[in-house]
């Protein structure tokens, strides 16, 4: 029918079905447009680009990396395209900004000398520059550049010790005496509130061992004031692109990248170093910087959680529904429920999480066995016990869905050779039927925590935290502190992009942790997407 | 299911005892979703509640304290401790507890000389009295609060008393002058005022402590106002800017205190003559009582010449003429007095008669509100009654919530949603009709985008596809409805808003040159030679699509800067502000449509796919059979056989519209305004309820107000969920009868 012509109505069927074919097209564009904008970015943030030293047409440098360029705007639609660039200039400390835009057509010439220097550290964020010299107080360790350089690695590694330990001091000894100290001080207030007379010998052996506690305190800090200082002792001498010097402590760098001299091995090294301290380092800055450890362990924990809670309730209710109960209108009230829940708004279950979990049965606990800690409120505030609780509820009706289409692949006469050897129904269903049905559950436990894992909003209202003081698992009884509050990979996004004070700076690590959010939930999915087709092989053959 | 074999012969006791444990514990989880949702709803309602409750007002046992006529009554915040003003002179500190005296003090009255007639001020903590001389007397006072350890304990003191006269050297009849007003502003400025045949007389007092004698020295002026026949009643601003004044006849009248003597505006008598006036809280409400015993609130608004009375509303009122009316220090609220002893408890701003009931035999000798407003004195000559009002959210009735409100300040009745406010007066604005709108609003550009998109891919996936590409899209569809709405959020607020602001015509370009490319593209496919065509599953055509729409998009990147040079005059951002006066906020609800589409396109998408897969074969196959095409089929049978599928697909795509909170919360700047401008943004219920809900105190009116939007979200979801849930079984059952 090639080159004939058609009929208008055909013309309009082809049409209509390629628009039809396009919208399809369309939706799947976008998936992989977004998957892949969050690759590009994502991955890219731990790469490093070369450092460029601009000469401009007044006659100043600057050195940075160059972030996008872009068209300038015009009214003159017959002037030619004029272009500028985004340069990460660094040294906030020196200029308060990050960033600067500069016309392409100032650009004298561009260099990217070896030496010049990216310095990652602790404070103020990234310092481009030469390396002059280093110092320790008054004394000169290494006058020139190239024996500077060459002291540096040994150095760095010394500080990095020193800073490991200063941190252990910290968080570990000073930590721990904190602790004590809290507890005898909550252990003094419970006997005021039982009401044991003040000349009680239990009072008297409190406060002498808050003396003691108080005295090892300031013994600890003073060593730790003393490593402080000694911590900083050592200065890089730094000279930046525009002839400023500046002296760095030596223990403030984190990492010294010569980016210019790199090889490709040495990129890739120095890309692994990166993503390591990204997925395994604590936030510094603020959250802007560092890694994201915290998030990553918070969230894992509160997935966990939730699962042990969630499972047993939903894999119940899809049993009862597909096992025990007679099709009827009560059954029908329940699958309404359960799709109800399920359609339910995620913020609509965190305000419930907020008023019955945290103020209600949490306000009522901390009354009856954290007396003493009051007003401080102990479970009477958001949680991570609360919010896996919280995303419970959220997630049973995923459970349900998919365990009750798991135990609805079991063939029946699976169920009726149980029966007719003479077992129960519950032996049938719990001996024979669930475990057959084992892959639809899994497959319903698994999409239950990626939808836990990307899920925000009620976790804001219910125990989410930008930064939380210690880790809700750790080494001190009783180890799981269900009351501690946590940080989450998605909150972190939300945070860092749009409460940060420094959004444009912080950007490349928010598609990171993205990147990274999206990888963990897209996995997790394909996972149950996998197990939930190999349950289907395998009972395909098996009849009725 | 069939029923099982009875095992009771070959079964032991245990294994029996097992299974009927095990049915019950199976039967419990299955139970518990119920009773899970219904705990949802239950709690959710159970906090909402008290919202819509009235007052709750206790009278205490009245107390018989020994002063025979007192005139003023000022009672401590704790409610533990009370001032009598008395007509001898003498204020009495009384204790509430028990009615034991604690404190006397005495005003320095010249012999045989008594006070007539005395009001409190309680936002400026005095009394003022008028004496026999026609002298005005201010009576500042102070409650100290006293903490021994746990033990509070509230020490009344009455300070230094002074006397003003306002029209000094005549020694006027106390008889001739209906009423007088006193005040101190939080500035320091003492304003008294008085009426007498025809003007006002205004003294205002600024105190400076000399610095060399540390003594107090008065910096006064004096001047009249002329005033209407009849005026009975005056009340005073808080910031002593503006005085106003009731009149036998109904009238009522305002004058600007601001720069001396101004002439007043009037509002025109109407009703019954003005028995008593009192300025609320904030200065910006007038409530106006009268002798038929209605009750009104006015607003002083700024007409084009002055000032200028507005009445907003009128109560139900009462049944004597209002003698007294009381302002809470706290709120909007106030309380009538009538004649007969009728005392009412109203709130302005939600219009709410929240009590109403008979405590006195007559009209009271004094009466005061408590600073705290949770109680009231009344004074009579049989004793000093007590109320203790529970009052937790008066601000909230529908009207408030769902209506327009005429809010202090504002021009015109208005829908706001304001709830916080820099100053003690604030009045809080709660109405959730911009919420709601906004949310209808990302609702609607969400599903203009998601539909479409969703719907007429599902049905090329379900009629076009070959089985094997199929399997390969819905797990990609599954993905997409995966994707954490955080990173959508992220994606639309940080990294698409500043790129549609930047190039709007290109998105515009795009949506036009796509549809044309790709059915262009749909043609000359079809031109290809037929056994080629043949040699190719069916839809591999999407991938052509594909390249085409990218093709498209680059085109009309391209094409964007010299359209908008053409059309627009270089930036489309400035047009639209040049010829419409729109601003373009970056992130709009533009942005939103297509980040919360993108998030709505899976469930749509995935819900109408089973509808379309689940038509019947031998429909489609008749059709094709009698002739029709491929096209004529999809049209004609199936998509009318599928629709009421679609309808739910639609219906659940907008349940999850309406809830989704990060992406709104993110992508749009939570501005709560009205309109369906797509170039502004907006705030949803849900991303408020995330805004607000970590700075509302438990329990309090805000907290509950949110928990009411949770429950709207929760019961529009519930009702649009099985609403779809009841179509789809239906359709499921027409499907089985096919």
């Amino acid at each position: 029918m090639a080159g004939s012509r058609r009929p208008v109505s055909e013309v309009i069927g082809i049409t209509s079905t390629a628009l039809c074919g396009g919208a399809l097209a369309l939706c799947l564009l976008l998936v992989a447009g977004l998957l892949g904008l969050l690759l590009y970015h994502g991955m890219g943030y731990f790469w490093q680009s070369p450092v460029v030293e601009l000469t401009l047409d007044d006659g100043s440098v600057v050195a940075g990396e160059i972030v996008e360029r872009e068209e300038i705007p015009s009214d003159d639609e017959h002037a030619e395209a004029r272009h500028r660039i985004r340069l990460m200039v660094g040294n906030r400390d020196l200029t308060g900004h990050d960033f600067i835009w500069i016309d392409e057509s100032r650009i004298e010439h561009a260099t990217y000398p070896e030496d010049l220097l990216l310095i990652e550290r602790l404070e103020w964020g990234k310092f481009y520059g030469r390396l002059q010299a280093i110092r320790s107080g008054d004394q000169v360790l290494a006058a020139d550049p190239r024996a500077a350089a060459a002291a540096w690695p040994a150095l760095h590694a010394r500080k990095r010790r020193e800073l490991k330990r200063i941190h252990r001091l910290e968080k570990k000894e000073i930590g721990e005496v904190n602790r004590e100290i809290e507890n005898l001080r909550l252990e003094a207030r419970r006997l005021d509130l039982d009401g044991v007379a003040d000349d009680d010998p239990r009072r008297a052996e409190i406060e002498r061992s808050l003396l003691a506690r108080r005295s090892h305190y300031e013994e600890l800090a003073g060593r730790l004031e003393e490593r402080r200082r000694a911590f900083l002792r050592e200065e890089l001498l730094l000279e930046a692109a525009d002839g400023t010097e500046k002296a760095i402590p030596a223990g403030h760098v984190v990492r010294l990248v010569r980016a210019n001299a790199l090889s490709t091995w040495g990129r890739l090294a120095l890309y692994r170093s990166r993503a390591a301290e990204f997925l395994l380092g604590e936030p510094r800055e603020s959250n802007t910087e560092g890694g994201v450890f915290p998030a990553i362990f918070g969230t894992v924990m509160m997935v966990f959680l939730m699962s042990f809670a969630v499972s047993p309730l939903g894999v119940l209710a899809a049993i009862y529904l597909r096992e025990y109960a007679r099709e009827g209108w009560f059954v029908k009230i329940v699958r309404i429920a359960v799709n109800n829940l399920a359609g339910v708004p995620s913020i609509v279950f965190g305000v419930f999480g907020l008023g019955f979990f945290v103020y209600a049965v949490g306000g009522s606990i901390d009354r009856l066995f954290f007396a003493e800690a009051l007003p401080t409120p102990t479970f009477g505030t958001g949680g991570i016990l609360w919010a896996s609780l919280t995303l419970a509820l959220l997630t049973v009706p995923v459970v349900i869905v998919a365990a009750e289409e798991g135990l609805a692949a079991v063939p029946r006469i699976v169920r009726e050779g149980s029966l007719a050897l003479g077992a129960t129904r519950f032996e049938t269903i719990w001996k024979v039927v669930v475990p057959a049905a084992a892959p639809g559950i899994l497959t319903g436990m698994i999409l239950a925590m990626a939808r836990a894992a990307g899920e925000v909003a009620p976790l804001m209202l219910v125990g989410v935290v930008k930064l939380a003081p210690a880790m809700p698992l750790d080494g001190h009884f009783p180890f799981i502190h269900f009351e501690r509050k946590f940080m989450h990979l998605g909150f972190h996004i939300y945070d860092l992009g749009f409460q940060s004070p420094n959004v444009e700076a912080t950007r490349p690590l928010v598609f990171a942790t993205s990147l990274l959010l999206v990888g963990v939930v897209v996995a997790m999915n394909l996972l149950a997407i996998w197990i939930r087709n190999h349950l289907r092989r395998k009972y395909a053959g098996a009849a009725v | 299911m069939s029923r099982p074999i009875s095992p009771a012969s070959t079964t032991s006791r245990r294994r029996r005892l097992t299974d009927r444990l095990g049915r019950w514990a199976v039967m419990a989880g299955g139970l518990s979703i119920i009773g899970a949702i219904l705990c949802i709803l239950l709690f959710i309602l159970l906090e909402v509640l008290p919202l819509f409750g009235g007052a709750r007002v206790e009278r205490l046992p009245p107390l018989r304290p020994e002063c025979s006529s007192a005139l003023a009554l000022a009672e401590d915040e704790y409610r533990s401790t009370a001032l009598l003003l008395d007509a001898d002179g003498t204020v009495r500190g009384l204790s509430l507890d028990d009615g034991s005296e604690i404190g006397r003090w005495a005003l320095p009255l010249e012999d045989g000389q008594h006070l007539r007639r005395a009001r409190t001020a309680v936002g400026a903590s005095l009394f003022a009295a008028l004496d026999d001389r026609g002298r005005i007397w201010i009576v500042p006072y102070t409650f100290e609060v006293r903490f021994e350890g746990d033990l509070r304990s509230i020490h009344p003191t009455v300070g230094q008393a002074v006397a003003i006269d306002p029209w000094p050297g005549t020694e006027p009849d106390p008889r001739s002058i209906p009423a007088f007003v006193a005040g101190r502003s939080p500035e320091g400025i003492e304003t008294v005022a008085a009426v007498r045949g025809g003007e006002v007389s205004v003294v205002r007092r600024e105190g400076s402590e000399n610095f060399l004698s540390g003594e107090m020295e008065w910096d006064e002026t004096r001047y009249s106002l002329p005033a209407p026949a009849g005026l009975d009643t005056l009340a005073l601003g808080p910031d002593h800017r503006r005085l106003f004044g009731g009149s036998r006849s109904g009238a009522l009248v305002v004058w600007s205190l601001d720069d001396g003597p101004a002439e007043p505006a009037l509002a025109p008598a109407e009703g019954a003559g003005v028995t008593a006036i009192e300025v609320l809280i904030g200065g910006g409400t007038l409530v106006v009582g009268r002798a038929d015993g209605s009750l009104e609130t006015w607003f002083p608004l700024r007409g084009h010449d002055g000032p200028k009375l507005v009445r907003v509303h009128r109560f139900s009122g009462q049944r004597g003429a209002i003698r007294s009316i009381l302002a809470s220090q706290r709120n909007k609220g106030f309380i009538a007095i009538d004649d007969g002893g009728g005392v009412g408890l109203y709130y302005a701003t939600s219009r709410r008669t929240l009590w109403t009931g008979r405590v006195l035999e007559g009209a009271p000798a004094a009466a005061a509100f408590s600073p705290k407003a949770d109680g009231a004195l009344l004074l009579d000559s049989a004793g000093l009654y007590r109320l203790s009002i529970d009052n937790p959210h008066p601000e909230i009735s529908l009207r408030a919530l769902f209506g327009k409100v005429w809010y202090e300040g504002y021009p015109a009745p208005s829908y706001t949603w304001q709830s916080s406010g820099g100053s003690d007066d604030f009045e809080p604005k709660l109405s959730l009709v911009p919420l709601l709108i906004g949310t209808l609003k990302g609702t609607f550009y969400s599903l203009i985008l998601a539909i479409p998109l969703g719907v007429f891919g599902a049905m090329y996936t379900s009629q076009f596809l070959h089985p094997s590409l199929k399997r390969v899209i819905k797990p990609i569809v599954e993905i997409m409805a995966a994707l954490p709405s955080v990173v959508l959020g992220f994606l639309a607020g940080l990294w698409l808003a500043p790129r549609i602001e930047r190039s709007f015509t290109g998105l515009l370009l795009a949506l036009l040159l796509i549809p044309l490319a790709v059915a262009a593209a749909g043609l000359a496919f079809d031109r290809l030679p037929r056994a080629l065509r043949a040699r190719l599953r069916p839809g591999t055509e999407v991938l052509l699509y594909g390249v085409v729409i990218l093709l498209a998009a680059g085109t009309a990147t391209a094409l964007a800067g010299p359209t908008e040079r053409l059309f627009f005059g270089g930036s489309f951002t400035q047009w639209l502000v040049d010829t419409s006066g729109i601003p373009f906020d970056q992130r709009n609800a533009i942005v939103v449509g297509l980040a919360m589409g993108f998030a709505v396109i899976p469930i749509i998408f995935s819900v109408s796919e089973d509808a379309f897969s689940n038509v019947p074969r031998n429909l489609i196959s008749g059709s094709l059979a009698l002739g029709a095409n491929r096209w004529q089929t999809v049209t004609r049978i199936v998509l009318p056989t599928a629709s009421p599928g679609i309808f739910s697909a639609i219906m659940i795509g907008f349940g999850r519209a309406v809830g989704e909170t990060m992406i709104v919360l993110m992508a749009t700047g939570n501005t709560p305004i009205m309109d369906w401008n797509p170039f502004n943004g907006f705030r949803t219920l849900s991303a408020n309820i995330a805004v607000e809900i970590p700075e509302a105190p438990f329990g309090g009116t805000l907290y509950r107000t949110l928990f009411l939007s949770a429950l709207l979200l929760f019961l529009l979801t519930f009702v649009v969920n099985t609403l779809a849930e009841v179509v789809r079984s239906r359709l499921r059952r027409r499907y089985a009868n096919l």
